[in-house]
């Protein structure tokens, strides 16, 4: 299996992402998965300057959702990173993560978004993708770093709920 | 009076440490040569503030504080230093320095706190540019007055630790500074490694070993 | 709509990108010194148009981090955004994508490499027996020659290039010239064990007891990294504490 890890994360490739994460699972490439950005080759240059000497990909959900089982199946080891959970949702309907681990990494800005963690704000909309990704056979946790502690995805939802009411 | 001073020095370097210019004065070596000009010591100054630089030069603002705070650190222990004779005085002032240095940190933590309320909300339409000014430039204040009263209070609870040191001190002073070095040789380990290790930097670093000692016996 | 930005409203945004991190926060971060930065810029770019003048001092508020030296980056191509008249959707993208690389350039670049360099160069002269006042003075020149370099470099660089300038970014190639000076660092690091094994205050004078304690302190270091710090320097202040308390009783 060699998408390592799949990642939300508004901020994509930066210093949490690159040292905290890359340094333990050594990728060989980051694939940004976001309709916009691959799109713009401006906002791409500014997010490959971060990434140190690793390559960047970039796609748009259609072509990952096509690409997919080749990435997973590849011997190249990769993190798969989306700055939305909506784009993440894509990727997964029709089991096509089915067993594998999806990563909340980090979201603030966002309309009607509220704290859940200090790194993690989630709307109603976010809380609707994740349960589609879990029932759709996904693992859904929060972990800013590999070594901080990770939260499951009932527990977020219950102190969303709290937040919001 | 001397304690004003220290204190507005100790105020001004805190500046320097995150909110103004980054011009480095904050740095041990600085402000221990600072300090020690201004309390007509500069030798102590200096031998406070080279032991301190060593502890800190793997110390970076790296998104969150400083520990510990360098600045803060160096005014208290030179200060301290300067208060009696005993040969423990430099070596003990230098460990009230670093203790003190953490509690300086922690202050810098609770007013980045403070700021968090205090600075305009983005997407306000209540926030003018008088108000951007005013909470940038407070928290500027602020961080000032932090400074000046963090070293304030840390001068003498220093110099009363330092002056109530009674009896006999077991080291020579060479042997206090090698004491003291014993930590610093931590940071300079660290250093290497930050750097890429042993094994990657072996070369120039060797190198510069042997060069380092022929110019420390024959410069 | 294009606007004119007058030389006086460049000038004093770069000279307050110095002050950028006076509001430092956990909520924007540099966000309001980010705003703080554009004002006068801002104010004569808009002067005339107060809806439009609060809408972009609103969208400069935001969250911003980035590293302080490599601010003025994005704070010269944010200006340049705003007098072009860009989308504002494109400033706050441009803002989005361009502050994690300059955090991790300039922490790799300032923090990891110069800074150090600068210091341990400045420490090994003044163990080879160079006077402390002159020891500072070198590392304040050094080390802040380089210092308003980057910044004005940096500014000036964002100020021509606008949202483009991941490309000059990239030809410049930071991260390379990160890793060289890594090594020359690595040198000077060098230099200073052998000053401080060899140096009239070093461990020469002190003993051999001290230096073999200092010797497995840096080891420690060297194979165990920041965790060893702060065990290191409790330990020096422990035995400095018993010292005292041992001196007194005694």
């Amino acid at each position: 299996m060699s998408i390592v890890l799949y990642r939300v994360d508004e901020r994509l490739i930066h210093g949490q992402v690159v040292i905290g994460w890359g340094h333990q699972l050594r990728p060989d490439r980051y694939i940004v998965v976001d309709d916009e950005l691959s799109a713009s080759e401006w906002e791409q240059d500014l997010y490959r300057l971060g990434s140190g000497d690793v390559d960047v990909l970039f796609s748009t959900a259609d072509e990952a959702r096509d690409r997919l089982p080749e990435w997973q199946a590849s011997k190249l080891r990769s993190i798969l990173l989306t700055r939305e959970t909506s784009t993440m949702r894509r990727l997964a309907e029709g089991r096509l993560m089915d067993g594998e681990h999806v990563n909340l990494g980090g979201l603030r800005h966002g309309p009607g978004r509220a704290e859940v963690l200090t790194y993690l704000h989630l709307n109603d909309d976010d809380v609707r993708d994740l349960e589609a990704m879990a029932a759709a056979g996904v693992d859904v946790t929060a972990r800013d770093l590999p070594d901080a502690h990770k939260v499951s995805l009932e527990t977020l939802s219950k102190s969303r709920w709290k937040s919001s009411s | 009076m001397e304690i004003i001073q220290l204190s507005l020095l100790g105020g001004l370097l805190a500046l320097d440490g995150t909110s103004v210019g980054q011009f480095m004065f904050s740095r041990p070596l600085v402000a221990g040569a600072l300090v020690g000009w201004l309390l007509g010591d500069p030798l102590t100054g200096v031998a406070v503030g080279t032991i301190l630089e060593l502890y800190l030069l793997v110390s970076f603002p790296t998104g969150g504080s400083r520990f510990p705070e360098g600045a803060t650190a160096t005014v208290v222990a030179v200060a301290a230093t300067a208060v009696t004779d005993s040969a423990g005085a430099l070596p003990l002032a230098v460990a009230v320095g670093l203790v003190w240095g953490q509690l300086a940190g922690l202050s810098v933590t609770l007013m980045r706190q403070l700021n968090s309320r205090l600075v305009p909300e983005p997407g306000q339409r209540s926030s003018s540019p008088r108000d951007i000014w005013t909470a940038h430039l407070g928290a500027v204040l602020v961080d000032f007055a932090r400074g000046a009263l963090v070293t304030f209070l840390g001068v003498i609870v220093g110099r009363a630790i330092v002056g109530g040191l009674q009896g006999p001190w077991a080291l020579s002073p060479a042997g206090s500074v090698g004491l003291l070095l014993v930590g610093g040789a931590a940071s300079v380990g660290i250093l290497l490694r930050d750097l890429g290790g042993f094994r990657r930097r072996r070369t120039v670093f060797v190198a510069g070993v042997a060069l380092g000692i022929i110019g420390a016996r024959f410069l | 709509m294009r606007r004119a930005l007058t030389r006086s409203a460049v000038a004093s945004a770069f000279m307050r990108s110095f002050l950028i991190q006076g509001s430092w926060n956990y909520h924007t971060m540099l966000g309001s010194g980010f705003a703080f930065s554009m004002l006068p810029a801002l104010k004569s770019l808009y002067g005339s148009e107060p809806d439009a003048m609060d809408a972009a001092v609103q969208r400069h508020l935001e969250h911003f981090n980035a590293h302080p030296y490599l601010a003025g980056v994005a704070l010269g191509a944010a200006l340049k955004l705003e007098a072009e008249g860009a989308d504002p959707e494109l400033v706050r993208r441009f803002k989005l994508a361009v502050r994690g690389p300059l955090g991790s350039l300039g922490d790799g670049l300032v923090w990891a490499a110069w800074l150090p360099g600068a210091s341990v160069l400045a420490l090994a002269l003044y163990w080879m027996g160079l006077p402390g006042w002159w020891a500072a003075a070198v590392f304040l020149v050094v080390y802040n020659v380089g210092h308003i370099g980057l910044r004005f470099w940096g500014f000036r660089v964002g100020l021509s290039e606008g949202q483009l300038v991941g490309r000059r970014l990239e030809r410049a190639n930071l991260a390379r010239w990160t890793e060289r000076l890594k090594g020359g660092v690595a040198l000077l690091v060098g230099l200073l064990v052998g000053a401080l094994l060899a140096g009239d205050g070093g461990l020469a004078a002190s003993g051999v007891l001290w230096t073999v304690l200092a010797a497995c302190a840096f080891l420690a270091g060297l194979i165990i990294g920041h965790r060893a710090w702060r065990p290191a320097a409790v330990t020096v202040v422990a035995a400095i504490t018993i010292l005292a308390a041992v001196g007194a009783l005694g």
